[in-house]
Protein backbone atom coordinates (compact mmCIF):
# COMPACT_ATOMS: atom_id res chain seq x y z
CA UNK A 1 0.00 0.00 0.00
CA UNK A 2 1.42 3.37 -0.88
CA UNK A 3 0.68 6.81 0.36
CA UNK A 4 -0.43 9.36 -2.18
CA UNK A 5 2.33 11.66 -3.38
CA UNK A 6 1.67 15.11 -1.91
CA UNK A 7 4.32 17.13 -3.69
CA UNK A 8 1.98 18.23 -6.49
CA UNK A 9 -1.66 19.20 -6.48
CA UNK A 10 -3.38 17.94 -9.62
CA UNK A 11 -6.89 18.58 -10.88
CA UNK A 12 -9.17 15.63 -11.47
CA UNK A 13 -9.27 14.66 -15.13
CA UNK A 14 -12.70 14.18 -16.67
CA UNK A 15 -11.65 11.40 -18.99
CA UNK A 16 -11.43 7.70 -18.26
CA UNK A 17 -7.84 7.08 -17.15
CA UNK A 18 -6.63 3.51 -17.42
CA UNK A 19 -4.70 2.14 -14.40
CA UNK A 20 -1.55 1.36 -16.40
CA UNK A 21 0.08 3.35 -19.21
CA UNK A 22 0.77 1.82 -22.60
CA UNK A 23 4.47 1.16 -23.35
CA UNK A 24 4.26 2.51 -26.97
CA UNK A 25 7.34 0.56 -27.96
CA UNK A 26 10.11 2.33 -29.83
CA UNK A 27 13.90 1.92 -30.13
CA UNK A 28 14.69 4.60 -27.53
CA UNK A 29 12.47 3.02 -24.90
CA UNK A 30 10.52 5.13 -22.38
CA UNK A 31 12.32 8.33 -23.41
CA UNK A 32 11.19 7.73 -26.97
CA UNK A 33 7.65 7.10 -25.79
CA UNK A 34 7.49 10.57 -24.25
CA UNK A 35 9.13 12.09 -27.34
CA UNK A 36 6.42 10.59 -29.57
CA UNK A 37 3.65 11.73 -27.25
CA UNK A 38 5.16 15.21 -27.16
CA UNK A 39 4.87 15.39 -30.93
CA UNK A 40 1.24 14.27 -30.71
CA UNK A 41 0.33 16.76 -27.97
CA UNK A 42 2.05 19.57 -29.87
CA UNK A 43 0.11 18.68 -33.01
CA UNK A 44 -3.15 18.53 -31.08
CA UNK A 45 -2.65 21.97 -29.59
CA UNK A 46 -1.54 23.35 -32.98
CA UNK A 47 -4.21 21.88 -35.26
CA UNK A 48 -6.96 21.18 -32.67
CA UNK A 49 -8.05 18.08 -34.59
CA UNK A 50 -5.72 15.28 -35.60
CA UNK A 51 -6.20 11.79 -36.99
CA UNK A 52 -3.89 9.07 -35.73
CA UNK A 53 -3.89 5.53 -34.38
CA UNK A 54 -6.02 4.84 -31.33
CA UNK A 55 -3.44 3.72 -28.71
CA UNK A 56 -1.26 6.79 -29.15
CA UNK A 57 -4.32 9.02 -29.30
CA UNK A 58 -5.62 7.71 -25.99
CA UNK A 59 -2.25 8.22 -24.27
CA UNK A 60 -1.82 11.70 -25.73
CA UNK A 61 -5.33 12.67 -24.65
CA UNK A 62 -4.37 12.09 -21.02
CA UNK A 63 -1.24 14.22 -21.29
CA UNK A 64 -3.06 17.02 -23.13
CA UNK A 65 -5.81 17.10 -20.50
CA UNK A 66 -3.22 17.16 -17.71
CA UNK A 67 -1.34 20.00 -19.35
CA UNK A 68 -4.47 22.11 -19.84
CA UNK A 69 -5.81 21.37 -16.36
CA UNK A 70 -2.47 22.36 -14.81
CA UNK A 71 -2.45 25.57 -16.86
CA UNK A 72 -5.97 26.40 -15.67
CA UNK A 73 -5.21 25.59 -12.04
CA UNK A 74 -1.82 27.30 -11.75
CA UNK A 75 -1.65 29.91 -14.51
CA UNK A 76 1.43 30.92 -16.44
CA UNK A 77 3.36 32.41 -13.51
CA UNK A 78 3.74 28.97 -11.92
CA UNK A 79 7.25 27.69 -12.52
CA UNK A 80 6.43 23.99 -12.70
CA UNK A 81 3.51 24.50 -15.10
CA UNK A 82 5.65 26.61 -17.40
CA UNK A 83 8.38 23.92 -17.37
CA UNK A 84 5.82 21.29 -18.33
CA UNK A 85 4.37 23.47 -21.08
CA UNK A 86 7.87 24.16 -22.37
CA UNK A 87 8.64 20.42 -22.47
CA UNK A 88 5.37 19.19 -23.93
CA UNK A 89 4.92 21.85 -26.62
CA UNK A 90 7.77 21.70 -29.12
CA UNK A 91 6.77 24.99 -30.78
CA UNK A 92 7.08 27.84 -28.31
CA UNK A 93 4.27 29.91 -29.87
CA UNK A 94 1.93 27.14 -28.73
CA UNK A 95 2.86 27.87 -25.12
CA UNK A 96 1.33 31.31 -25.67
CA UNK A 97 -1.70 29.68 -27.31
CA UNK A 98 -2.11 27.36 -24.33
CA UNK A 99 -2.19 30.12 -21.73
CA UNK A 100 -3.88 32.84 -23.74
CA UNK A 101 -6.40 30.93 -25.86
CA UNK A 102 -7.04 27.50 -24.39
CA UNK A 103 -7.09 28.44 -20.70
CA UNK A 104 -9.81 31.11 -21.10
CA UNK A 105 -11.74 28.78 -23.40
CA UNK A 106 -11.76 25.92 -20.89
CA UNK A 107 -11.88 27.95 -17.69
CA UNK A 108 -15.49 27.11 -16.86
CA UNK A 109 -15.76 23.70 -18.48
CA UNK A 110 -17.28 20.93 -16.38
CA UNK A 111 -16.44 18.28 -18.95
CA UNK A 112 -13.22 17.08 -20.53
CA UNK A 113 -11.33 19.45 -22.83
CA UNK A 114 -10.77 16.96 -25.62
CA UNK A 115 -12.79 14.39 -27.51
CA UNK A 116 -11.57 11.05 -28.82
CA UNK A 117 -13.66 9.69 -31.67
CA UNK A 118 -13.03 6.35 -33.41
CA UNK A 119 -12.07 6.72 -37.02
CA UNK A 120 -12.13 4.46 -40.06
CA UNK A 121 -10.35 1.08 -39.86
CA UNK A 122 -8.61 -0.58 -42.74
CA UNK A 123 -9.80 -4.18 -42.96
CA UNK A 124 -8.59 -6.83 -42.60
CA UNK A 125 -6.18 -6.39 -39.72
CA UNK A 126 -5.48 -7.16 -36.11
CA UNK A 127 -4.32 -3.65 -35.31
CA UNK A 128 -6.19 -0.98 -33.40
CA UNK A 129 -7.91 1.38 -35.77
CA UNK A 130 -7.56 5.08 -36.32
CA UNK A 131 -8.95 7.72 -34.04
CA UNK A 132 -9.61 11.43 -34.24
CA UNK A 133 -8.44 13.44 -31.28
CA UNK A 134 -9.77 16.98 -31.10
CA UNK A 135 -9.96 19.83 -28.63
CA UNK A 136 -13.50 20.89 -27.80
CA UNK A 137 -14.60 24.28 -29.00
CA UNK A 138 -12.56 24.01 -32.19
CA UNK A 139 -13.70 26.03 -35.24
CA UNK A 140 -14.28 23.01 -37.51
CA UNK A 141 -17.68 21.43 -38.23
CA UNK A 142 -18.71 18.78 -35.73
CA UNK A 143 -17.59 15.22 -36.39
CA UNK A 144 -20.70 13.61 -34.98
CA UNK A 145 -24.22 14.99 -35.47
CA UNK A 146 -25.72 16.46 -32.36
CA UNK A 147 -28.37 14.01 -31.26
CA UNK A 148 -30.46 15.68 -28.62
CA UNK A 149 -33.86 14.51 -27.64
CA UNK A 150 -35.62 17.31 -25.87
CA UNK A 151 -38.83 16.53 -23.98
CA UNK A 152 -40.54 19.68 -25.20
CA UNK A 153 -40.32 18.81 -28.88
CA UNK A 154 -43.80 18.20 -30.27
CA UNK A 155 -43.44 14.56 -31.18
CA UNK A 156 -41.90 13.81 -27.77
CA UNK A 157 -44.82 15.55 -26.02
CA UNK A 158 -47.34 13.57 -28.05
CA UNK A 159 -45.51 10.32 -27.43
CA UNK A 160 -45.34 10.95 -23.67
CA UNK A 161 -49.06 11.62 -23.52
CA UNK A 162 -49.83 8.53 -25.59
CA UNK A 163 -47.69 6.42 -23.21
CA UNK A 164 -49.52 7.84 -20.19
CA UNK A 165 -52.91 7.11 -21.76
CA UNK A 166 -51.89 3.55 -22.60
CA UNK A 167 -50.65 2.93 -19.07
CA UNK A 168 -53.74 4.32 -17.38
CA UNK A 169 -56.04 2.33 -19.74
CA UNK A 170 -54.12 -0.87 -18.87
CA UNK A 171 -54.39 -0.16 -15.15
CA UNK A 172 -58.14 0.37 -15.45
CA UNK A 173 -58.49 -2.89 -17.32
CA UNK A 174 -56.44 -4.74 -14.69
CA UNK A 175 -58.43 -3.14 -11.87
CA UNK A 176 -61.67 -4.12 -13.66
CA UNK A 177 -60.64 -7.78 -13.99
CA UNK A 178 -59.42 -8.06 -10.35
CA UNK A 179 -62.65 -6.54 -9.07
CA UNK A 180 -64.65 -9.00 -11.11
CA UNK A 181 -62.45 -11.85 -9.76
CA UNK A 182 -62.87 -10.72 -6.12
CA UNK A 183 -66.61 -10.24 -6.62
CA UNK A 184 -66.90 -13.77 -7.95
CA UNK A 185 -64.84 -15.24 -5.07
CA UNK B 1 -1.58 27.36 41.72
CA UNK B 2 1.92 27.17 43.13
CA UNK B 3 2.39 23.73 41.59
CA UNK B 4 1.35 25.03 38.17
CA UNK B 5 3.82 27.93 38.42
CA UNK B 6 6.63 25.52 39.34
CA UNK B 7 5.77 23.24 36.38
CA UNK B 8 5.77 26.21 34.00
CA UNK B 9 9.18 27.46 35.05
CA UNK B 10 10.55 23.90 34.81
CA UNK B 11 9.25 23.56 31.25
CA UNK B 12 10.63 26.97 30.31
CA UNK B 13 14.03 26.04 31.75
CA UNK B 14 13.98 22.83 29.75
CA UNK B 15 13.00 24.68 26.61
CA UNK B 16 15.86 27.14 27.11
CA UNK B 17 18.42 24.37 27.62
CA UNK B 18 17.20 22.56 24.51
CA UNK B 19 17.25 25.79 22.57
CA UNK B 20 20.88 26.39 23.51
CA UNK B 21 21.82 22.81 22.61
CA UNK B 22 20.09 22.78 19.26
CA UNK B 23 20.36 26.45 18.44
CA UNK B 24 23.03 25.66 15.84
CA UNK B 25 20.73 23.46 13.79
CA UNK B 26 17.80 25.83 14.14
CA UNK B 27 19.62 29.00 13.17
CA UNK B 28 21.11 27.54 10.00
CA UNK B 29 18.49 28.58 7.52
CA UNK B 30 19.07 27.25 4.07
CA UNK B 31 15.43 26.41 3.67
CA UNK B 32 14.74 24.83 0.31
CA UNK B 33 11.04 23.96 0.71
CA UNK B 34 8.28 26.12 2.04
CA UNK B 35 7.68 25.51 5.75
CA UNK B 36 4.36 23.87 6.42
CA UNK B 37 2.07 25.94 8.58
CA UNK B 38 -0.12 24.09 10.98
CA UNK B 39 -3.35 25.33 12.46
CA UNK B 40 -2.55 27.35 15.54
CA UNK B 41 -4.12 27.17 18.99
CA UNK B 42 -7.12 29.23 17.94
CA UNK B 43 -7.92 26.62 15.26
CA UNK B 44 -9.40 29.32 13.07
CA UNK B 45 -7.82 28.25 9.80
CA UNK B 46 -10.98 26.84 8.26
CA UNK B 47 -12.70 29.64 6.40
CA UNK B 48 -16.33 29.03 5.58
CA UNK B 49 -16.63 29.56 1.84
CA UNK B 50 -19.71 30.24 -0.21
CA UNK B 51 -20.31 28.03 -3.23
CA UNK B 52 -20.13 30.36 -6.21
CA UNK B 53 -23.27 30.67 -8.26
CA UNK B 54 -24.90 27.56 -6.82
CA UNK B 55 -28.40 26.89 -5.67
CA UNK B 56 -27.25 25.86 -2.15
CA UNK B 57 -26.75 28.95 -0.01
CA UNK B 58 -25.25 27.01 2.89
CA UNK B 59 -21.69 27.83 3.89
CA UNK B 60 -19.26 25.09 2.91
CA UNK B 61 -16.50 24.48 5.42
CA UNK B 62 -13.28 23.62 3.66
CA UNK B 63 -10.37 22.09 5.52
CA UNK B 64 -7.14 24.12 5.48
CA UNK B 65 -4.67 23.04 2.76
CA UNK B 66 -2.10 21.89 5.33
CA UNK B 67 -4.34 18.95 6.25
CA UNK B 68 -2.94 16.82 3.47
CA UNK B 69 0.53 17.04 5.04
CA UNK B 70 -0.67 16.63 8.60
CA UNK B 71 -2.96 13.64 7.93
CA UNK B 72 -1.66 11.97 4.76
CA UNK B 73 -2.93 8.54 5.82
CA UNK B 74 -6.55 9.68 5.32
CA UNK B 75 -5.93 9.79 1.57
CA UNK B 76 -6.45 6.41 -0.08
CA UNK B 77 -3.89 4.42 -2.02
CA UNK B 78 -3.88 6.01 -5.49
CA UNK B 79 -3.58 2.64 -7.32
CA UNK B 80 -6.77 2.52 -9.34
CA UNK B 81 -7.20 -1.24 -9.28
CA UNK B 82 -7.65 -1.35 -5.51
CA UNK B 83 -9.85 1.72 -4.97
CA UNK B 84 -13.13 1.09 -3.22
CA UNK B 85 -14.98 4.19 -2.07
CA UNK B 86 -17.14 2.41 0.46
CA UNK B 87 -14.20 0.68 2.10
CA UNK B 88 -12.32 3.98 2.22
CA UNK B 89 -15.25 5.73 3.88
CA UNK B 90 -15.59 2.99 6.48
CA UNK B 91 -11.84 3.12 7.12
CA UNK B 92 -11.98 6.86 7.66
CA UNK B 93 -14.80 6.39 10.18
CA UNK B 94 -12.75 3.80 12.03
CA UNK B 95 -9.69 6.01 11.95
CA UNK B 96 -11.60 8.90 13.50
CA UNK B 97 -13.00 6.56 16.12
CA UNK B 98 -9.49 5.46 17.06
CA UNK B 99 -8.28 9.05 17.11
CA UNK B 100 -11.01 9.91 19.60
CA UNK B 101 -9.59 7.33 21.97
CA UNK B 102 -5.88 8.03 21.58
CA UNK B 103 -4.07 11.16 20.46
CA UNK B 104 -2.11 10.57 17.27
CA UNK B 105 -0.14 13.79 16.95
CA UNK B 106 1.06 15.51 13.84
CA UNK B 107 4.52 14.34 12.85
CA UNK B 108 6.78 14.25 9.82
CA UNK B 109 9.78 12.28 8.68
CA UNK B 110 12.62 13.56 10.82
CA UNK B 111 10.59 14.10 13.97
CA UNK B 112 11.73 12.40 17.14
CA UNK B 113 8.95 10.39 18.72
CA UNK B 114 8.28 8.06 21.64
CA UNK B 115 5.78 5.24 21.30
CA UNK B 116 4.38 3.20 24.20
CA UNK B 117 2.99 -0.18 23.23
CA UNK B 118 1.15 -2.73 25.35
CA UNK B 119 3.45 -5.73 25.60
CA UNK B 120 2.41 -8.85 27.55
CA UNK B 121 6.00 -10.13 27.76
CA UNK B 122 7.68 -7.05 29.26
CA UNK B 123 7.92 -6.59 33.06
CA UNK B 124 5.97 -3.33 33.05
CA UNK B 125 3.45 -4.63 30.50
CA UNK B 126 4.37 -1.56 28.41
CA UNK B 127 7.27 -1.10 26.05
CA UNK B 128 8.45 2.40 25.25
CA UNK B 129 10.71 3.22 22.35
CA UNK B 130 12.17 6.55 21.34
CA UNK B 131 13.48 7.16 17.85
CA UNK B 132 13.56 9.36 14.80
CA UNK B 133 10.88 8.79 12.19
CA UNK B 134 12.76 7.73 9.06
CA UNK B 135 9.81 6.81 6.86
CA UNK B 136 6.08 6.79 6.91
CA UNK B 137 3.67 5.13 4.56
CA UNK B 138 0.51 3.13 4.16
CA UNK B 139 -2.95 4.54 3.88
CA UNK B 140 -6.07 4.16 5.95
CA UNK B 141 -5.91 1.92 8.99
CA UNK B 142 -2.68 0.36 7.78
CA UNK B 143 -0.71 3.59 8.01
CA UNK B 144 2.71 2.99 9.53
CA UNK B 145 5.91 4.77 10.44
CA UNK B 146 9.40 3.53 11.27
CA UNK B 147 11.36 4.80 14.26
CA UNK B 148 15.11 4.39 14.35
CA UNK B 149 17.50 4.63 17.29
CA UNK B 150 20.88 3.27 18.26
CA UNK B 151 20.71 1.35 21.54
CA UNK B 152 23.97 -0.04 23.02
CA UNK B 153 25.75 0.56 19.68
CA UNK B 154 23.10 -1.51 17.89
CA UNK B 155 20.87 0.21 15.38
CA UNK B 156 17.23 -0.63 16.02
CA UNK B 157 14.26 0.16 13.80
CA UNK B 158 10.68 -0.51 14.75
CA UNK B 159 7.71 -0.23 12.41
CA UNK B 160 4.59 0.93 14.20
CA UNK B 161 1.12 0.83 12.71
CA UNK B 162 -0.49 4.07 13.73
CA UNK B 163 -3.95 2.69 14.33
CA UNK B 164 -2.93 -0.51 16.09
CA UNK B 165 -4.98 -0.89 19.28
CA UNK B 166 -1.88 -2.06 21.18
CA UNK B 167 -0.39 1.41 20.95
CA UNK B 168 -1.01 3.24 24.20
CA UNK B 169 0.67 6.57 23.55
CA UNK B 170 2.43 8.40 20.74
CA UNK B 171 4.43 11.44 21.78
CA UNK B 172 6.31 13.77 19.52
CA UNK B 173 9.40 14.83 21.41
CA UNK B 174 10.74 17.09 18.68
CA UNK B 175 8.56 18.13 15.78
CA UNK B 176 10.61 19.04 12.74
CA UNK B 177 11.10 18.09 9.14
CA UNK B 178 14.23 17.22 7.21
CA UNK B 179 15.35 17.90 3.68
CA UNK B 180 14.22 14.46 2.45
CA UNK B 181 10.95 12.61 2.70
CA UNK B 182 12.70 9.34 3.51
CA UNK B 183 15.67 9.09 5.86
CA UNK B 184 16.62 5.50 5.05
CA UNK B 185 20.18 6.71 4.47
CA UNK B 186 20.58 6.99 8.24
CA UNK B 187 21.23 3.25 8.14
CA UNK B 188 24.48 3.96 6.30
CA UNK B 189 25.27 7.14 8.21
CA UNK B 190 27.50 7.54 11.24
CA UNK B 191 25.66 6.27 14.33
CA UNK B 192 25.64 9.67 16.04
CA UNK B 193 22.98 10.86 13.57
CA UNK B 194 20.57 8.15 14.69
CA UNK B 195 21.26 8.18 18.43
CA UNK B 196 18.71 9.75 20.70
CA UNK B 197 18.48 9.37 24.49
CA UNK B 198 15.71 6.98 25.50
CA UNK B 199 14.70 9.29 28.33
CA UNK B 200 14.42 12.34 26.08
CA UNK B 201 11.89 14.93 27.23
CA UNK B 202 9.39 16.52 24.86
CA UNK B 203 10.69 19.82 23.54
CA UNK B 204 8.67 22.96 23.56
CA UNK B 205 8.07 24.45 20.14
CA UNK B 206 9.26 28.03 19.76
CA UNK B 207 6.91 28.83 16.91
CA UNK B 208 3.65 26.94 17.00
CA UNK B 209 2.46 27.76 13.53
CA UNK B 210 5.42 26.70 11.38
CA UNK B 211 7.13 23.31 11.44
CA UNK B 212 10.88 23.97 11.17
CA UNK B 213 12.97 22.25 8.53
CA UNK B 214 16.27 20.96 9.90
CA UNK B 215 18.84 21.54 7.13
CA UNK B 216 21.22 18.99 8.61
CA UNK B 217 23.50 17.23 6.13
CA UNK B 218 24.43 13.78 7.32
CA UNK B 219 27.85 12.12 6.90
CA UNK B 220 27.75 8.59 5.56
CA UNK B 221 30.08 5.78 6.56
CA UNK B 222 32.49 4.49 3.89
CA UNK B 223 31.08 2.08 1.31
CA UNK B 224 29.59 -0.59 0.99
CA UNK B 225 26.12 0.82 1.50
CA UNK B 226 22.67 -0.72 1.57
CA UNK B 227 21.49 1.33 -1.40
CA UNK B 228 23.09 3.32 -4.15
CA UNK B 229 22.63 6.70 -2.52
CA UNK B 230 24.38 8.54 -5.34
CA UNK B 231 21.50 7.54 -7.67
CA UNK B 232 18.86 9.07 -5.42
CA UNK B 233 18.58 12.78 -5.33
CA UNK B 234 19.27 13.15 -1.61
CA UNK B 235 19.37 16.65 -0.19
CA UNK B 236 20.16 15.76 3.40
CA UNK B 237 23.47 13.99 2.78
CA UNK B 238 26.91 15.50 2.61
CA UNK B 239 29.00 15.19 -0.52
CA UNK B 240 29.49 11.45 -1.07
CA UNK B 241 33.02 11.82 -2.50
CA UNK B 242 32.77 8.81 -4.78
CA UNK B 243 34.90 8.05 -7.84
CA UNK B 244 33.53 9.58 -11.02
CA UNK B 245 32.47 6.19 -12.46
CA UNK B 246 29.65 5.99 -9.90
CA UNK B 247 28.19 9.29 -11.02
CA UNK B 248 28.62 8.35 -14.69
CA UNK B 249 26.73 5.10 -14.15
CA UNK B 250 24.06 6.98 -12.19
CA UNK B 251 23.57 9.32 -15.15
CA UNK B 252 23.38 6.38 -17.54
CA UNK B 253 20.75 4.67 -15.42
CA UNK B 254 18.77 7.78 -14.61
CA UNK B 255 15.28 8.44 -15.99
CA UNK B 256 15.18 12.21 -16.48
CA UNK B 257 11.99 12.02 -18.53
CA UNK B 258 9.99 10.92 -15.48
CA UNK B 259 10.12 14.48 -14.23
CA UNK B 260 7.89 15.45 -17.17
CA UNK B 261 5.62 12.42 -17.18
CA UNK B 262 2.33 14.07 -16.25
CA UNK B 263 0.25 10.89 -16.27
CA UNK B 264 2.76 9.13 -14.01
CA UNK B 265 2.33 11.91 -11.45
CA UNK B 266 -1.45 11.74 -11.86
CA UNK B 267 -1.54 8.01 -11.20
CA UNK B 268 0.60 8.43 -8.08
CA UNK B 269 -1.61 10.96 -6.37
CA UNK B 270 -5.19 11.78 -5.47
CA UNK B 271 -6.72 14.74 -7.35
CA UNK B 272 -7.20 17.96 -5.45
CA UNK B 273 -11.00 17.93 -5.63
CA UNK B 274 -11.13 14.49 -4.05
CA UNK B 275 -8.63 15.49 -1.38
CA UNK B 276 -10.74 18.51 -0.49
CA UNK B 277 -13.84 16.34 -0.26
CA UNK B 278 -12.15 13.82 2.02
CA UNK B 279 -10.68 16.40 4.35
CA UNK B 280 -13.87 18.45 4.48
CA UNK B 281 -15.59 15.26 5.65
CA UNK B 282 -13.20 14.63 8.53
CA UNK B 283 -12.21 18.20 9.31
CA UNK B 284 -14.96 19.03 11.77
CA UNK B 285 -14.50 15.79 13.71
CA UNK B 286 -10.75 16.27 13.98
CA UNK B 287 -11.25 19.84 15.17
CA UNK B 288 -13.73 18.70 17.82
CA UNK B 289 -11.30 16.04 19.06
CA UNK B 290 -8.51 18.62 19.29
CA UNK B 291 -10.68 21.01 21.27
CA UNK B 292 -11.72 18.28 23.70
CA UNK B 293 -8.09 17.35 24.25
CA UNK B 294 -7.09 20.95 24.89
CA UNK B 295 -9.88 21.32 27.43
CA UNK B 296 -8.81 18.11 29.14
CA UNK B 297 -5.23 19.35 29.26
CA UNK B 298 -6.24 22.69 30.73
CA UNK B 299 -8.47 21.06 33.31
CA UNK B 300 -5.81 18.44 34.12
CA UNK B 301 -3.53 20.43 36.49
CA UNK B 302 -6.57 21.98 38.19
CA UNK B 303 -8.09 18.54 38.79
CA UNK B 304 -4.81 17.31 40.28
CA UNK B 305 -4.95 20.03 42.88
Amino acid sequence: MNQADLSKLVSALRIAVKPKPRPLSCPEGPAGRLRKLRATVTALVKYERIELYYPRAEEAQGYAERLISDAIRNGDCHKHTMEMADYWLNEKQLVHKLFKVLVPRYQNYNSSFSRLVLGPNSYPGYFAGTAILELKGNPFPALQPETHNYHYWLHNVLLDEAKKEFRSAREERNAGTTESVTAES
Amino acid sequence: MLRRAVLQTFRQGLAQSFFKRYAVSLTETTVTHQPIETSNEAGERSVPTQKTGDESRNTVVVAPPEFRFMYPEFLPDPAMETRNRLREKLERMDMLQRRSVIEIPEFYTGSIMAVTVADANSPNKFARFVGICIQRGGSGLRAWFILRNVVDKQGVEILYEMYCPLIQKIEVLRLERRLDESLLYLRDALPEYSTFPLDMEPERRLNNSVVPINPLKVKLRPRPWLERWERQNLQGVEDLNLPQRFYDKAEKVAKPWEKYDLMLHYRKTIPAEEQEKIFAEIHSQLQQQELKRKLRRRRGPDNEQ
